[in-house]
């Protein structure tokens, strides 16, 4: 008998089977599959573009705040050896990175030092200015923005009700300006993400459908022969994941690329602000996720076109 | 090995395509199913398959009550079977053994079985020094040698050939059926789908005849019921109305 030279010993077991008539069928219509790639990788970039620099953007918030002290104005019967006490405590409490004190006469002499006003204090007599406590607050840089400007918050409030303070001061309105334009830009991203992503699951799912009007005479032919339903079905879904894992992968390349052009004016930007706010390069953990996230579309397009309940010809057996 | 028990198979229109069929055919015989175009022979074929299920009565294959089968078990069913078909349905993006060798991927043999049964189906049927040709090569005959290869490779016990030498002249249909016998003679049960005269006439085998999706009898049977007389030692068929 003759020893047939055929195909490896994995593309005739089931899964082997299915996989390899589904590379083939993507090899044969080379053309129609890199139009339909480019076509899912170019759609999903560019969510893939703003989840990357929602990252740095969520830290700029941060960062903003971390700029920001809270001053904490001291009652005058405060006296310095307790001012200074008082600063001491807080230095180790949870939410605070470090504390300045400033006594009554430090705070005099920086007002004369700024102002001109010296007359007008002499004629006071007494020296009019409270000791102040200077808190940085402590930012941790994986909270979101928000929750950071919430627990600032909590710290002033916890110092406006101590009994030895007069006054606490902190301007985190400009802060809460930024953190509702970035939540607007957030929001307005997010939509055209989702939109997005249905474009791609809507690609894959008519690239699957046609897929399996290609292999209807097979898939037929394979049901007189004794085909199971997922025999007959294997080889779409991973039609539907290839189409997924090679449109991720273009997908988190082109995001990339792009990424690195908006980098350079975005840093020059910041770096007129005199900001210390740059944009991160995506991580190699975004870069997979991305890959991962479009495979799964890819997936559940084949499984929603596959198991669809036109599709009798699947379905009914 | 085949019992049709009353069997009706209905269009949505009301029409019969069967109606009221009743037959048993024993294991290892050789049969012919004759009729004119549209007596119901394919349709017979199809629910033998379970690619359709009756309107009403019951039908058995070995130990397989179709009535009791459960839809996970009718693929099970069916590669228990092989199908010869008029067009040969075979598939023209691949190989002739990769044609051949579907039904052994489908039911999960070895990699070194399927070398083994796909090459000794190729070499019954002639053709195994055709193995890495693409069918669509080959003349309508070969083809539908590819087709019974095809049809036989995981040994089924029961082949349904449905018109086999429909689209094939004199000559090639005389291989295609000897090929046919030759199965037979190693134990499988073969219903033969056909209306040419010439090897109805030219083989003295049982017939099942239809007429309209009823079962009717030919000249073998007689008038006395369906009982028909043992051609050979393998096909003893037994007709009732």
């Amino acid at each position: 008998m003759i020893e047939p030279d055929v195909g490896s010993r994995w593309s005739y077991t089931k899964r082997g089977y299915a996989l390899t008539q589904s590379v083939r069928q993507l090899r044969e219509r080379s053309v129609a599959t890199f139009i339909t790639l480019f076509v899912l990788g170019t759609t999903l970039a560019l969510p893939a573009v703003f989840w990357f620099g929602s990252a740095s953007l969520s830290n700029l918030v941060n960062r903003s705040v971390g700029e920001e002290s809270i001053t904490v104005y001291l009652s005058l019967d405060v006296s310095e050896l307790d001012g200074a006490a008082f600063a001491k405590d807080w230095q180790n409490q949870t939410g605070v990175k470090r504390t300045t004190y400033i006594s009554r006469a430090e705070a005099l002499a920086l007002f004369q030092e700024q102002t001109d006003l010296n007359d007008a204090l002499a004629a006071l007599g007494s020296n009019p200015l409270p000791g102040a406590v200077v808190v940085y607050p402590n930012i941790d840089p994986a909270v979101p923005g928000d929750v950071t400007v919430e627990r600032v918050e909590a710290l002033a409030a916890r110092f406006k009700a101590m009994n030895a303070v007069e006054r606490v001061q902190i301007d985190l309105d400009w802060v809460r300006r930024l953190q509702s334009a970035l939540t607007l830009f957030r929001v307005i991203v997010s939509l055209l993400a989702v939109f997005l992503t249905l474009t791609g699951l809507l690609v894959i799912g008519n690239t699957v459908r046609l897929e399996l009007l290609r292999r209807q005479r097979e898939m037929e032919v394979s049901t007189l022969l004794g085909a199971s339903r997922s025999f007959l079905t294997r080889p779409i879904l991973y039609t539907g994941t290839l189409y997924g894992l090679l449109g991720g992968s273009i997908a988190a390349v082109i995001a990339t690329i792009a990424y690195s052009f908006i980098k350079t004016p975005a840093d020059q930007l910041a770096a007129q602000y005199a900001s210390p706010f740059r944009l991160a390069l995506p991580t190699a953990g975004q870069f997979l996720t991305i890959i991962a996230v479009v495979t799964a579309l890819g997936l559940i397009g084949a499984v929603m076109t596959v198991f669809r309940p036109s599709s009798t010809h699947i379905t009914n057996r | 090995m085949i019992a049709f028990d009353r069997v009706s198979l209905a269009y949505r229109t009301g029409q019969f395509a069967l109606e009221e069929v009743s037959f048993t055919l024993k294991p290892g015989s050789f049969t012919f199913l004759t009729g004119h175009s549209g007596a119901g022979k394919s349709s017979l074929l199809r629910l033998i398959a379970r690619l359709e299920k009756p309107t009403s009565g019951d039908i058995q294959v070995g130990n397989e009550q179709y009535s009791r089968l459960k839809p996970r078990h009718e693929p099970r069913l069916r590669r228990s079977m092989g199908i010869v078909f008029q067009d040969n349905q075979l598939l023209y993006d691949r190989s002739v053994f990769d044609n051949v060798a579907l039904p052994l991927i489908i039911g999960g043999y070895r990699f070194k079985d399927v070398k083994t049964r796909v090459m000794a189906a190729l070499e019954r049927v002639g053709l195994s020094d055709r193995y890495a040709d693409n069918p669509i090569v080959l003349s309508g005959g070969e083809q539908q040698r590819i087709g019974i290869a095809r049809a036989v490779v995981a040994r089924p016990k029961l082949l349904l050939a449905d018109e086999p030498t429909g689209n094939l002249d004199a000559g090639i249909s005389e291989e295609i059926m000897k090929l046919l016998l030759q199965f037979n003679a190693s134990g499988v049960s073969v219903l033969f789908a056909t209306h040419d005269t010439d090897l109805l006439n030219g083989y003295r085998f049982p017939q099942l005849v239809l007429d309209g999706g009823r079962l009717t009898a030919d000249q073998t049977v007689g008038g006395a019921g369906f009982s028909y007389q043992p051609q050979s030692p393998n096909s003893e068929p037994e007709v009732t109305s």
